[in-house]
């Protein structure tokens, strides 16, 4: 056989057709075509579209509040990957999800500052307010527990993370009260006043956060993923002759032959 | 009043010398602007009223890259991530003739205990990317990578805005300062592993893979991300940058002692009064940061000292200096620089199991001893702090750590043994009396999980209801 192996995606439909299942079709897709757009925006940031694995991952995220099996497949036919790879590399990291979760994620630290502060009790509290333990959420969707490692917020222990914004000197009555809110739809602010946003709204800020206007254009097309660029294809970088600068800003002192 | 101030970014060393006519005090250069203008120092218009990218613009245009790594190199600035390398020798092993290098910044902090790189990039990004922008010039980098923590929700949200202001003006991009130096940032999330602030698995996770460590040498400075000459730097390590290269080498020396000059910024935590980011000058006494802190909460004393984070030994006096040698000298370490007091209320066997637990989860599972090593210590730990424990724990748990310690891939399975090693060597009699009353001597809850801090409200935590400003001292008998 000469032929190249074919693409794993499309690997996956004919074995579909060959098992009697139906095609994946429109509602299998997760992401639009605005999303697709997104998509390839975050991917030209990187000289490697493998680097863009895990902010496609919170892209996918932010479609159906966790990673199914159908977000991983695009997430793979986006960056040329295998679906194997990208679970093997989403399935590292503890902020993509894999299983549904609610609206709201309370991260409560367990860590050494955070314990001896009380933090436990705060998971007790959570435990009994909503009836979940570590991991779970509400049958309603709308709240899931987590214990959580160091959040680099000790100044302030015991913590939490409600969707990944910050509050300090955490009582249990505090942690009700702020569940109570997010339940009957009001706001609820973080320590440094950033209103609580949902699951899904995070995970699309994490995903396309820092595509900037400004990026050189220019670069983008002069560095290629992974490979060894000889120095005159170096993005931004000119050989000059040692001893001289060229070009010093405006008004400064420029210094030659030093 | 302590109960306004406690909490607050940014410190509260002038209140605290008032209040206590002690000597210690802040030395700040990297948290300066951060202190100087509390209520805005991230924005551009301030960073520059306030002399922000001035570092960056002598480096480029007075001064050969070379010269800015002999300078850096003459400063004797270490990084401050928790290895101690010094930063010019570090760049000066990255090849000058391939092409592209990276700079890479390790915003990953995660180390237990250290908040100091999520302060100083959440109120300075502006000094952040000064540092990125000299030391990019030194190595010779066009592009750089923030690897920024994914739990730091807005910090990645002040560092975007930031970067993106910074390209508006000039600073970043094509041609800065007129020079024909290019140079281009990409801010990249982490998505929640401590593993990747150790630097070969920060490249791995930042090539897409899972974030294991790799083998070195080679070393990243020779061949990093994309198998190119890549620099990484901690947040902190780059805060430095701006001042040397304005004021000098011998400006810089001033602060410090011979092997680690300047200062360093402490992430103090625990049973203390005021606990908060402290920048001191290296080898302030403990003693001093405690008096920064505002003493150990009425009515209690000192057990036990964490001086660097949850991988550092513990420490149980203060009368040391905190600098690099000096803790090492004393069995520990000055790691990240995150310090946490705990006083007698606390069960050193809960210590090491929190302590031990964190370390299995966060362990790659790439190398034997430390997956498996970690995980039997938490078994072990867990039948101990339940009333399960057996006379020949105590050895079982030194055994353990003989099977990681030297032994594992990466510095995150010896850190777990010497954390957990300290712990069973220092308080050998409080885990025998776990296994001996086959119970917890701590059991009584109210007492120990109430923290100190109930009574330390500082009015910025939204809805949270503030406990009546309360004194620490009542505290611990609230329920």
């Amino acid at each position: 056989m000469t032929t190249p192996a074919p693409n794993p995606y499309e690997q996956n439909r004919v074995q579909r057709e060959q098992q009697g299942r139906a095609p994946r079709d429109e509602r299998e897709r997760v992401f639009d075509d605005e999303l697709r757009a997104k998509a390839a925006e975050i991917v030209a940031k990187y000289p490697n579209p493998r680097s863009a694995v895990l902010p496609l991952l919170f892209l996918a995220q932010s479609v159906e509040g966790y990673v199914t099996e159908a977000g991983m497949r695009e997430v793979a036919e986006i960056l040329g990957q295998t679906p194997a790879s990208v679970l093997a590399a989403g399935s590292f990291y503890s902020m993509i999800k894999k299983v549904p979760q609610g609206d709201y994620l309370i991260s409560v630290c367990r860590n050494i500052s955070c314990t001896h502060m009380g933090g436990r009790k705060l998971v007790a509290a959570v435990e009994e307010r909503l009836g979940i333990a570590d991991g779970e959420t509400t049958a309603d969707g709308k709240f899931t527990l987590e214990t959580a490692e160091c959040l680099a917020t000790c100044d302030g222990a015991p913590t939490m993370q409600i969707n990944y914004e910050d509050f300090y000197n955490v009582t249990p009555e505090s942690l009700i009260e702020a569940v109570d809110r997010l339940e009957s739809g009001q706001e609820v602010k973080s320590k440094r006043e950033e209103p609580v946003r949902t699951a899904r709204e995070i995970a699309y800020e994490t995903a396309v956060v820092g595509i900037y206007k400004k990026m050189g254009e220019d670069m983008q097309t002069r560095t290629t993923g992974g490979e060894v660029l000889p120095p005159d294809m170096a993005p931004g970088f000119r050989p000059r002759e040692p001893g001289t600068i060229e070009g010093g800003g405006p008004g400064e002192g420029r210094v030659s032959g030093g | 009043m302590a109960e306004e101030t406690r909490g607050r970014l940014g410190g509260t060393a002038e209140e605290a010398r008032g209040r206590l006519g002690g000597t210690a005090e802040e030395t700040r250069i990297v948290k300066r602007r951060i202190h100087e203008y509390p209520d805005d120092s991230w924005t551009i218009e301030r960073a520059l009223d306030d002399g922000a990218y001035e570092g960056a613009r002598k480096a480029i245009t007075t001064m050969q890259p070379d010269g800015v790594i002999d300078l850096v190199k003459a400063s004797g600035l270490r990084g401050r991530g928790g290895a101690g390398f010094p930063t010019g020798v570090k760049w000066s092993f990255a090849p000058k003739d391939v092409f592209p290098k990276f700079i890479v910044v390790n915003h990953d902090e995660g180390e237990p205990g250290t908040f100091k790189d999520r302060e100083l990039g959440e109120n300075d990004p502006h000094q952040l990317i000064e540092g990125i922008i000299i030391s990019a010039w030194a190595v010779q980098a066009a592009r750089a990578f923030i690897y920024c923590r994914g739990e730091f929700a807005l910090g990645s949200r002040r560092l975007d805005k930031a970067i993106s202001d910074a390209y508006e003006r000039g600073f970043l991009g094509e041609g800065i300062y007129g020079s024909d130096f290019d140079l281009e940032i990409v801010l990249h999330r982490g998505a929640g592993a401590y593993i990747c602030g150790e630097e070969s698995a920060l490249l791995d996770s930042l090539e897409g893979f899972r974030g294991q460590p790799r083998l070195r040498p080679p070393f990243p400075a020779v061949k990093g991300l994309y198998g190119q000459p890549t620099i990484v730097n901690n947040t902190e390590t780059l805060g430095n940058l701006p001042d040397i290269v304005l004021k000098g080498a011998d400006w810089f020396r001033q602060w410090g002692t011979e092997k680690s000059p300047g200062t360093k910024v402490l992430s103090v935590s625990g049973h203390v009064n005021r606990p908060a980011n402290y920048e001191v000058s290296m080898g302030t006494s403990l003693a001093d940061v405690l008096e920064l802190a505002g003493g150990m909460r009425e009515g209690h004393t000192l057990k036990a000292i964490i001086p660097g984070g949850a991988s550092a030994p513990l420490l149980t006096s203060t009368d040391i200096a905190m600098d690099f040698e000096s803790l090492k000298d004393a069995g520990s370490m000055l790691g990240s620089g995150a310090v946490v007091f705990m006083d007698e209320t606390t069960c050193m066997v809960r210590n090491a199991l929190v302590t031990t637990a964190f370390f299995e989860h966060e362990s790659c599972g790439k190398c034997t001893p430390c997956r498996e090593g970690t995980w039997w210590g938490v078994k072990v730990l867990e039948r101990i702090e339940e009333g399960d424990g057996r006379r020949e724990d105590m050895d079982l748990l030194l055994d353990i750590c003989d099977g990681i310690d030297g032994r594992a891939f990466c510095p995150l399975g010896d850190a777990a043994a010497w954390a957990l090693r300290s712990n069973v060597k220092l308080f050998r009699e409080e885990f025998e009396e776990h296994v001996s009353l086959g119970r917890c001597p701590f059991e009584d809850e109210e007492r120990i999980l109430v923290g100190a801090n109930q009574g330390g409200g500082s009015g910025e935590a939204g809805v949270m209801p503030q406990p009546a400003a309360g004194v620490p001292s009542d505290a611990d008998t609230q329920s």
